[in-house]
């Protein structure tokens, strides 16, 4: 690792040395690349426009160049260099990624496009791999809970990706091809033109890649060969002088190959929205949203090509919305909303397709009630078919000290609606070794169903016990900042902490004469994540831009520091099989969660040679990824930790005859590959593939 | 008497025993040869090295003036007063009288002293226990019995006290539970799970046994529920640590059992795919004096 960071150094030392006899005065503004000017303006904290600097909440903004230069192309890749949010293994290495905000994982993390959520998520996680970025104007993340607007899921935070509009009258557009390692081919063509009254944008890209592999010495790839695509249509029409309407189509699909087995996965989604400001101060927007996610996916027997599992997935949400804005004076504004989900899933697991449906109102209200004083005061109240009311309410406030320095606090709740899956999950597993496991709607049919079969040897709950409604998890979060801002430093100080309660776990319902339980889902865990963000962003030299992040984290199950505290808790050493009881300090914490994380950001532009380049770093502490000891817990005794590491990124650009750009870079530019410490033994597991290179070449026209 | 310090006492008492030993006798002390009494022993069982209290009357306060014996083997003396001698149970002490010799009187305790076997402590290594079946199909196949008063694997169709098939374990004392190929039940006995360090668990008094019932194993089967962790990341089956396995075994007996490994010859860091499982290393104490709770 010594030796990592001391080639960081140097390729930095190699930077400003250079950057220094460079130096010229240039006195012109670039795009801002990493947000810090004023005029940044974000929806997703209120819903209505608002300046990112003037927000009481923390708010994270990746700008279309700081996408553009880094050359990106998933959601996922860009989020991965922000401060405070991380992308982590789902499960296991090599599988699904999931993003971790504040040290909340992304089963809790609300993702919109545009302000409508992406639905699909499997076992609780969302693929943001699925996301080109292709055509996006910037991404807004708003973390700590955001449920008071957003509703179910946003405990964590809030990811909005926000397409770009056209402007201009002539057809405009680019057509690009990235080529990267492994085999990794990104196409993507975007046209848009905005006239009088009508502006439209279409968006296709392509992605199609060989995979990798993490386990070279054993058989199969970790992640098969893939092709995907996706292709987005929108258009804006300017009906009146007060009433303008926005219709969005997009549609994504992606196939993984491998012999006889087959997954196929397809999104689309359909929204309208009309925008009518109906006076001066009054607005209202309409919005109709559809979406549907399916994957389909079978796995053969490799001999006879007989069909093992197949597993489909079909899930449908509608929402309709209807949001009004009231502003009573320039800084005050009522907003207040209204809509309703009717959801609904097929699954191969399920007995039949369910359905289920929510009413929600809103309302928030954004007003300074001093000159200094900045208030948001709102609150949700989500109605639901199936599981108990949620009342969210939010309070957030800035104060402004002088006009560098600001305080804000704000304090909100989120929850998370119980899914499809442990609501009506209907599942006995025949392959893999006849367990049973129910989701609460459906356990005590499930549970009747077995007994009549006489499959059940005993119960481990009483049967009246059986189908009380699952309460939405939930969580109180509290954010604390000071920010700082001078002409060329912009840097702000956030402490934070969650607490979840009802966290949705199983338990063994009954005992099946196979020898195997019936599970079912319970709320039961209690955990909180805390710690501190800094942010610091500072325009070294006119055409240097430079950022540095850092997130201390600390997150921990309530309930097992209980047990520990209660010296409930053991350990035993691997090599001795000495029992030893837990204490606090061998308590490492939540799975996946490291404790220092930091990131390190400079763009550097070059004018006169029309190009620029970016070097970016992150780091990650070590972090475990599962209980290998039988406690449960993940403590010092386990052998199941990454150690901490560092990943570097380097990409450089250049425009030649105004139209055409190339660009160049490497993501893991140190080659980094790690070991996992889960892989077999005697066997080379890693957790990186390693170096990817990749060129660029854009059109535009 | 009583005002006399400790120090002239003893001086005076080592004087009177030397006086005695040529032939003195002790009469300018002022004190008479006194016959002791032992009016009880505590306790009545032990194991070598167990204390053991004597109480009675007109003891020697001084340790050298007195001998014990258990069984004919003398024992130490860890202390002595007038009315009570603390002593232990020798090595090679053996069942039966216990006597004092002192101040020319031999006295044998009220009740005999049952010297106790030693602990058996031992570790089980690589007891196979298959199963057929699984992922779907029937779980079938014998049961691996276990015997601790034998410390092995036993054939015995009654003379066993655990047994052990893929993870469940099966106890010699209740009714079936229905599985098949099941041991039939005809001990007597039970079986509790304990969280602690197995060496901090000394006693299998006040605790509940229970027994294989209709449809449920007495030690829970899951993930998490008895004796072990299925971790779904890494498709292994680790033993809770500080889950200690107490028994009553088919005949009466006491026994605590700590699980180390599920894996041949308990690999540090056992490998799901490499490493053939449904194969025990534990650890276990038995007390070979029936119904002697002591572990």
């Amino acid at each position: 690792m010594s030796l990592n960071k001391n080639n960081i150094l140097n390729y930095f030392l190699i930077f400003f040395l250079q950057q220094a006899f460079a130096q010229q005065s240039y006195e012109q503004e670039n795009d801002s690349i990493l947000p810090q000017d004023l005029d940044e303006v974000v929806v997703t904290a209120t819903r209505t426009l608002r300046q990112l600097s003037s927000l009481p909440l923390p708010v994270t903004l990746i700008s279309k160049t700081q996408i553009q230069q880094t050359g990106v192309t998933r959601l996922d890749e860009i989020l991965n260099e922000q401060t405070g949010i991380i992308m982590t293994p789902d499960a296991t290495i090599g599988g699904g990624e999931g993003v971790q905000i504040q040290g909340i994982s992304s089963d809790y993390v609300l993702v919109l496009i545009d302000g409508v959520p992406v639905v699909g998520r499997s076992s609780g996680n969302l693929d943001l791999s699925r996301l080109a970025v292709g055509n996006i104007k910037q991404v807004e993340i708003v973390k700590g809970p955001s449920s008071s607007l957003f509703g179910s899921e946003a405990l964590g935070g809030v990811i909005n990706i926000i397409t770009e509009k056209p402007s201009s009258d002539k057809i405009s557009g680019q057509i690009s091809h990235r080529f990267a390692s492994f085999n990794n081919q990104n196409t993507n063509i975007s046209l848009e033109q905005r006239l009088d009254k009508v502006g439209y944008s279409l968006f296709f890209d392509r992605l199609s890649t060989d995979g990798y592999d993490l386990t070279p010495s054993t058989a199969g790839q970790t992640v098969n060969p893939f092709e995907n695509y996706t292709l987005n249509a929108r258009l804006y029409l300017d009906i009146t002088q007060a009433l303008d309407a926005f219709v969005s189509g997009r549609y994504f699909t992606q196939e993984f190959q491998l012999d006889a087995d087959m997954s196929e996965e397809e999104d689309a989604n359909v929204q309208i929205q009309i925008n009518h400001q109906a006076s001066e101060k009054a607005s209202f927007q309409y919005e109709f949203y559809y979406t549907n996610y399916k994957t389909d996916e079978r796995i053969s027997d490799p001999i006879d090509d007989e069909l093992f599992i197949e597993n489909n997935f079909d899930q449908q949400l509608l929402r309709p919305e209807i949001r009004f804005n009231y502003a009573f004076q320039p800084k005050n504004t009522l907003t207040a909303g209204a809509g309703s989900n009717f959801e609904s899933l097929d699954r191969s697991l399920f007995a039949e397709r369910v359905s289920f449906n929510s009413q929600y109102l809103f309302t928030q209200y954004d007003f300074k009630p001093l000159e200094k004083l900045n208030l948001i005061l709102g609150a949700r109240f989500d109605n639901h078919s199936v599981y108990n009311s949620q009342l969210s309410p939010k309070v957030s406030a800035k104060y402004d000290i002088n006009p560098q320095f600001s305080l804000k606090a704000s304090v909100g709740s989120g929850f998370k609606a119980p899914d499809f899956r442990q609501l009506y999950l209907d599942f006995s597993n025949v392959a893999g070794g006849g367990y049973s496991v129910f989701g609460k709607e459906v356990e005590l049919a499930g549970i009747q169903r077995l007994q009549a079969n006489d499959e059940i040897a005993s119960l481990q709950v009483e049967l009246s016990d059986l189908g009380e409604p699952l309460e939405a998890e939930s969580s109180v979060g509290y954010n604390f900042g000071l920010v700082y801002r001078q002409n060329k430093l912009s840097s702000e100080l956030n402490l934070f902490r969650n607490d979840f309660r009802n966290l949705i776990d199983t338990r063994i319902l009954a005992a099946k004469t196979n020898g195997q339980n019936v599970f079912g889902y319970i709320n039961r865990e209690r955990v909180y994540t805390q710690g501190i963000e800094l942010d610091l962003k500072y325009k070294l030299l006119p055409n240097l831009d430079v950022s540095a992040g850092y997130q201390l984290l600390y997150a921990y199950d309530k309930d097992k520091l209980q047990a520990i505290d209660n010296g409930e808790v053991f350990a035993r050493d691997p090599e001795t099989f000495e029992t030893i009881r837990i204490t606090r300090e061998d308590y490492f914490g939540l799975e996946n969660r490291s404790r220092h994380t930091v990131n390190f950001k400079a763009f550097y532009e070059i004018p006169k040679w029309n190009s620029y380049a970016n070097l970016r770093l992150t780091y990650r502490s070590k972090f475990g990824l599962t209980d290998s000891n039988g406690n449960d817990v993940l403590d010092t005794y386990d052998n199941s930790f990454v150690e901490g590491y560092a990943l570097v990124n380097l990409a450089l650009g250049k425009t030649f005859f105004k139209h055409y750009q190339i660009q160049i870079g490497a993501n893991n530019l140190l080659n980094f590959q790690g070991t996992n410490p889960l892989g077999a033994a005697d066997t080379n597991t890693i957790i990186n593939p390693g170096i990817q290179l990749f060129t660029k070449i854009n059109i535009q026209f | 008497m009583k005002t006399i310090l400790k120090t002239p006492l003893r001086i005076l008492g080592i004087l009177c025993a030397t006086l005695s030993l040529i032939n003195c006798s002790s009469d300018d002390s002022g004190e008479t040869i006194t016959e002791f009494n032992i009016t009880s022993i505590n306790p009545e069982t032990g194991m070598v090295g167990t204390q053991v209290t004597l109480t009675g009357s007109n003891f020697p306060s001084e340790a050298s003036a007195i001998d014990i014996s258990f069984g004919g083997t003398m024992a130490n003396i860890i202390s002595a007063s007038s009315t009570e001698i603390i002593t232990s149970v020798p090595e090679g002490g053996s069942s039966g009288e216990v006597e004092v010799v002192a101040n020319g009187f031999a006295k044998v305790a009220p009740s005999n002293f049952t010297v106790l076997s030693e602990l058996v402590a031992n570790t089980v290594q690589n007891l196979e226990a298959p199963q057929t079946g699984g992922q779907g199909q029937p779980i079938g196949g014998p049961f691996t019995k276990f015997s601790f008063a034998t410390g092995a694997v036993t054939d015995s169709e009654t003379d066993w006290d655990i047994a052990f098939r893929g993870t469940t374990i099966a106890v010699n004392g209740g009714v079936a539970t229905g599985t098949a190929e099941e041991p039939v039940r005809n001990g007597n006995a039970g079986i509790a799970i304990e969280n602690g360090i197995f060496s901090d668990l000394t006693s299998a008094a006040g605790i509940t046994y229970l027994q294989d019932a209709d449809g449920s194993f007495a030690v829970p089967q899951g993930s998490d529920e008895g004796w072990y962790n299925y971790n779904p990341a890494t498709f292994t089956v680790t033993p809770i640590p500080g889950k200690i396995l107490v028994i009553r075994t088919h005949d009466g007996y006491y026994a605590k059992v700590e699980i180390l490994s599920y894996y041949r010859d308990a690999p540090a860091q056992p490998d799901a795919f490499m490493d053939e499982s449904r194969v025990y290393t534990f650890n276990y104490v038995y007390n070979p004096n029936q119904g002697e709770t002591s572990l």
